[in-house]
C-alpha cells in the first residue's frame, strides 16, 4: 500500500523535527522513545497502524509546547481544516483508524496511571476528597425528591408501598365506615355534582370507569413530569451555545456549504441569452460541510464550567 | 450602559484606590503619575509609554471613541460604510436565529443582566446580546475550561475573526450576530480589540503592582464594554453634555462594576492563585498576599476594604453623571444595572467585609425593588439631575 509504505519511510528512522507543514502527520517525526515505540509495536494489531502509531506516539508523548507546534489551536481558522487535503481517501481511513487505536491506548494508560496515582496517595497519607468506595448517587428525576441511593432505595420502597397501603384503606375500609361521602359536608355523589353546575351524566359514571380513568390520569401526568424533568437534566449538560450538536452555523455561506460567485455579465455580445445559473464553489470556511466548530465545547457538545464551577475537562 | 455585561464576562477583579478619573474640563490633578502627555493616539492597548499614566492613555482612547461617533454619524447619513447585506432569506433566517441563540446563551449565564435587556427596545436588546455573546466568548477563552489549550495563536486567530466580521465577513453565526449588530450601530472595533488585549494579559498577570496598573486592566476587561455599548444605547438628541462625558461615563461604569467584581470574589480568586487588589496598597495597609489566602477577616482587612469600597462607590458616582445623557428608552436598564450593582457593595459591607467565604449576593427582593427606583431615576434627564446634584 503507498500510503503505509511511506509512514514505514518517514517513521523508522529517528528525523530531527521538522517545521510545520500541511502534511500533518509528517511534521510529527520526532526522536524516537525506543521503549514506547516497541510497546506501541507489539500492542498494535496490524503493520500499518504500528508504523503509523509509533511515529505519532512519540509526538503525543511530548509536552505541550509540542502539540502547538503541531499547530493545534483551539480557535478554527478558515485554512485548518484544509490540513490533510493532499491525503487519499484509503490513507485517511487508515489515520483515523490508527489515531482510534491511539486513543483506546492511551485512555487504558490513564486509567492505570490513576489506580497507581491512588495507591501512592493512599500511602503517603494524601486523603482524597471524594470517597468512591460507596456507591454514588443518583440525582432523583421527580422534582423535590432527595437523591437516591441504594440504602434510600429501600426507604422509597417502604415509603411508597406505605402509602399505597394507607389510601387503598382509607378509599376501601375507613371512608365506607365513617360514611364519608364524596365532597365537603356529607353530600353524596350525585348531590355534589349538582352543586357545582357540572352535567348530571357525570353522577352516573361507573365506578369502576371512574377509578380506572382516575388512576390512569395520575399515572400519566407522573410519567411526563418525570420526562420532563429527564430532558431538563440533560439539557443541562448541553453546551449552551452550539445546543449539543457541537458545530455552528457557518456564516460565510450561511450554512449551505457554497459559495455563489458573482461574475459580472456583459450584456455587448451575449445580449440576446438567457443567463445561465450562477456558479458556486465551495465555501471555504467550513469546506463545504455548512457547520463550524464550536470553540466553547470544542465539538463535543457537553456544556463546559464556567469559571465558577471548576469541572475537570470531559476526556475525563 | 454595558456594566451588566460585566457581571458574567469579568472574573473578579482587585479594587483599587481611586484615583480621580480626568473628566474634560481638565480637572487634572490628583494623580501622582501625571507626566507631560503627548497627544498621541491609542492606537493599540499595548504598553507603548510608561510613563503615562494608564488613566491618560484609556482617556485618549475614550476621546478617539467619541471622535469617530461623530464622523460616523455623518458617514452614515450617506450610507457609505455600511456593508452590502443581501436580502437572502437564508441570511435573514441565520441571523434571526443567531440573535435568539444569544439570548438563550444571555438567559443562561447572566439571568440577572438578561432581565435587564428586556427592559430594553428589542432592537438594542438583541444588539447588546450580541456583544455580550462574543465578550463572553472572549472571556472564555482564557478564563474557561479551554484556558489550558489556549495559545497566542489561538487569540491572534480570535483577532483576525474579529476583523473580519468587522468587515462583513464573519465566520460563525455568533459572529454574524456581531456583525449584524456592529453594521447597524456606530461601534467601532477598538474596544474589542483592547478586550482581546486583557485577554492577553491576564494570562500572564496574576497579581497588580498599584492601581495604575489595575485601572488598565479594569479598562480593558470592563471598561471596553461601556465603550461597546455607549453605541447601541444612544445618546439622547436633546443631550447638551459632549460626547466625551458620555464616554467617560460610561467607561467608569465599567470600571465600577469590575472593581465591585473584585472586591466581590477576593477569596474565589485567591483560590485560583490570582489576587487583583494592588499590591502596594495592600502593603501600606500592612497586609500580604498569604493574608489573603489564609482568609481570615482581620481589623486591617476591614480598613483596607473600607478604603476600596469608598474608591469603587466614587467611581459609580462618576457614572451617574453620564446616565441622565443617554437616549430615553436606554435610560431604565443601565439605571438598573448600576443602582444593582452598586447594591453588592453594600452586601460586602453587610457581611462584615467577609470577601473570603461568604459571596455578597443581592436579594432577589432588593433586585425587584431597584427596579421602580431605577425607573424613577431614568424619568428624570439629565439636567433635573444636576440640580439635585448641586444642592
Amino acid at each position: 500500500m503507498l500510503c503505509s509504505g511511506r509512514l514505514l519511510a518517514v517513521s523508522y528512522p529517528p528525523n530531527p523535527p521538522r517545521p510545520n507543514s500541511c502534511h500533518f502527520w509528517s511534521s510529527r517525526i520526532r526522536h524516537v522513545n525506543p521503549k514506547l515505540s516497541s510497546r506501541w509495536r507489539s500492542r498494535a494489531s496490524d503493520p500499518d497502524s504500528s508504523s503509523s502509531s509509533s511515529s505519532f506516539a512519540t509526538s503525543i508523548d511530548s509536552d505541550t509546547t509540542d502539540k502547538n507546534a503541531a499547530g493545534f489551536c483551539i480557535i478554527e481558522g478558515p485554512e485548518t481544516v484544509q490540513d490533510f487535503v493532499k491525503m487519499e481517501l484509503q490513507e485517511i481511513q487508515d489515520n483515523i483508524r490508527s489515531r482510534r487505536n491511539k486513543i483506546f491506548l492511551h485512555m487504558e494508560e490513564v486509567r492505570r496511571l490513576r489506580i497507581q496515582q491512588r495507591i501512592k496517595s493512599a500511602e503517603l497519607g494524601i486523603l482524597k476528597d471524594e470517597q468512591e468506595s460507596e456507591l454514588p448517587n443518583f440525582p432523583s428525576f421527580i422534582p423535590f425528591l432527595p437523591p437516591l441511593s441504594s440504602e434510600n432505595l429501600k426507604l422509597y420502597y417502604a415509603s411508597c408501598f406505605s402509602l399505597i397501603a394507607g389510601i387503598i384503606i382509607f378509599g376501601g375500609l375507613l371512608a365506607p365506615t365513617l360514611e364519608l361521602k364524596l365532597g365537603l359536608g356529607g353530600t353524596s355523589y350525585e348531590d355534589f355534582i349538582r352543586s357545582m353546575y357540572l352535567p348530571m351524566q357525570l353522577s352516573q359514571v361507573d365506578p369502576i370507569v371512574a377509578s380506572f380513568s382516575g388512576g390512569a390520569v395520575g399515572v400519566i401526568s407522573a410519567l411526563m413530569v418525570v420526562e420532563i424533568n429527564n430532558v431538563k437534566q440533560q439539557e443541562h449538560k448541553r453546551c449552551k451555545y452550539c445546543l449539543g450538536t457541537g458545530y455552528l452555523a457557518c456564516a460565510r455561506c450561511s450554512s449551505t456549504g457554497a459559495l455563489v460567485l458573482t461574475e459580472p455579465v456583459s450584456t455587448v455580445n451575449g445580449g440576446d441569452q438567457p443567463l445561465s445559473p450562477p456558479k458556486t464553489e465551495r465555501c471555504s470556511n467550513c469546506s463545504g460541510s455548512g457547520k463550524v466548530m464550536c470553540p466553547t465545547c470544542l465539538c463535543t457538545g457537553m456544556a463546559m464550567a464556567s469559571e465558577h464551577d471548576p469541572r475537570i475537562d470531559p476526556f475525563d | 450602559m454595558s456594566a451588566v455585561l460585566l457581571w458574567v464576562v469579568c472574573p473578579v477583579e482587585n479594587a483599587q484606590p481611586l484615583l480621580s478619573l480626568v473628566p474634560r474640563n481638565g480637572r487634572r490633578g490628583r494623580s501622582c503619575k501625571l507626566s507631560s502627555t503627548g497627544v498621541s493616539a491609542a492606537c493599540s492597548s499595548a504598553v507603548a509609554h510608561p510613563s503615562r499614566s494608564s488613566e491618560e492613555r484609556v482617556y485618549e482612547v475614550v476621546l478617539k471613541q467619541a471622535a469617530l461617533v461623530r464622523e460616523q454619524r455623518g458617514e452614515r447619513a450617506l450610507d457609505l460604510k455600511k456593508p452590502i447585506e443581501s436580502d437572502d432569506m437564508a441570511d435573514w433566517n441565520l441571523l434571526n436565529e443567531a440573535y435568539q441563540r444569544c439570548g438563550e446563551v444571555c438567559a443562561e449565564y447572566a439571568k440577572t443582566f438578561y432581565l435587564g435587556t428586556l427592559l430594553m427596545t428589542p432592537e438594542r436588546r438583541r444588539a447588546v446580546w450580541a456583544i455580550y455573546v462574543w465578550c463572553r466568548r472572549t472571556d472564555e477563552l482564557v478564563d474557561g475550561p479551554n484556558a489550558s489549550h489556549i495559545t497566542p495563536k489561538a487569540l491572534e486567530r480570535w483577532d483576525k475573526r474579529l476583523n473580519d466580521l468587522f468587515q462583513g465577513r464573519p465566520y460563525d453565526m455568533f459572529d454574524a450576530a456581531l456583525s449584524d449588530t456592529v453594521a447597524k450601530y456606530p461601534v467601532d472595533i477598538q474596544p474589542f480589540k483592547d478586550m482581546i488585549e486583557g485577554m492577553r494579559l491576564d494570562l500572564r498577570k496574576s497579581r497588580y503592582e498599584n492601581f495604575d496598573e489595575l485601572y488598565l486592566y479594569c479598562y480593558y476587561v470592563a471598561g471596553t464594554v461601556g465603550l461597546m455599548s455607549v453605541p447601541v444605547m444612544g445618546i439622547a438628541p436633546e443631550s447638551k453634555a459632549s460626547t466625551e462625558t458620555v464616554y467617560n461615563a460610561a467607561l467608569a461604569l465599567g470600571i465600577a462594576n469590575q472593581l465591585t467584581n473584585i472586591l466581590r470574589d477576593v477569596g474565589e480568586d485567591a483560590r485560583r492563585g490570582r489576587i487583583y487588589l494592588p499590591q502596594e496598597e495592600l502593603a501600606r495597609a500592612g497586609l500580604s498576599d498569604d493574608d489573603i489566602f489564609r482568609g481570615k477577616v482581620t481589623d486591617k482587612w476591614r480598613n483596607f476594604m473600607k478604603g476600596q469600597i469608598k474608591r469603587a462607590r466614587k467611581f459609580f458616582d462618576e457614572a451617574e453623571k453620564g446616565v441622565g445623557e443617554l437616549n430615553s428608552a436606554s435610560r431604565w436598564p443601565v439605571w438598573a444595572s448600576l443602582l444593582l450593582y452598586r447594591q453588592i457593595l453594600d452586601a460586602i459591607e453587610a457581611n462584615d467585609y467577609n470577601n473570603f467565604t461568604k459571596r455578597a449576593y443581592v436579594g432577589k427582593a432588593k433586585k425587584l425593588v431597584s427596579l421602580p427606583v431605577a425607573y424613577g431615576r431614568a424619568l428624570m434627564g439629565a439636567s433635573d439631575l444636576a440640580k439635585l446634584v448641586v444642592r
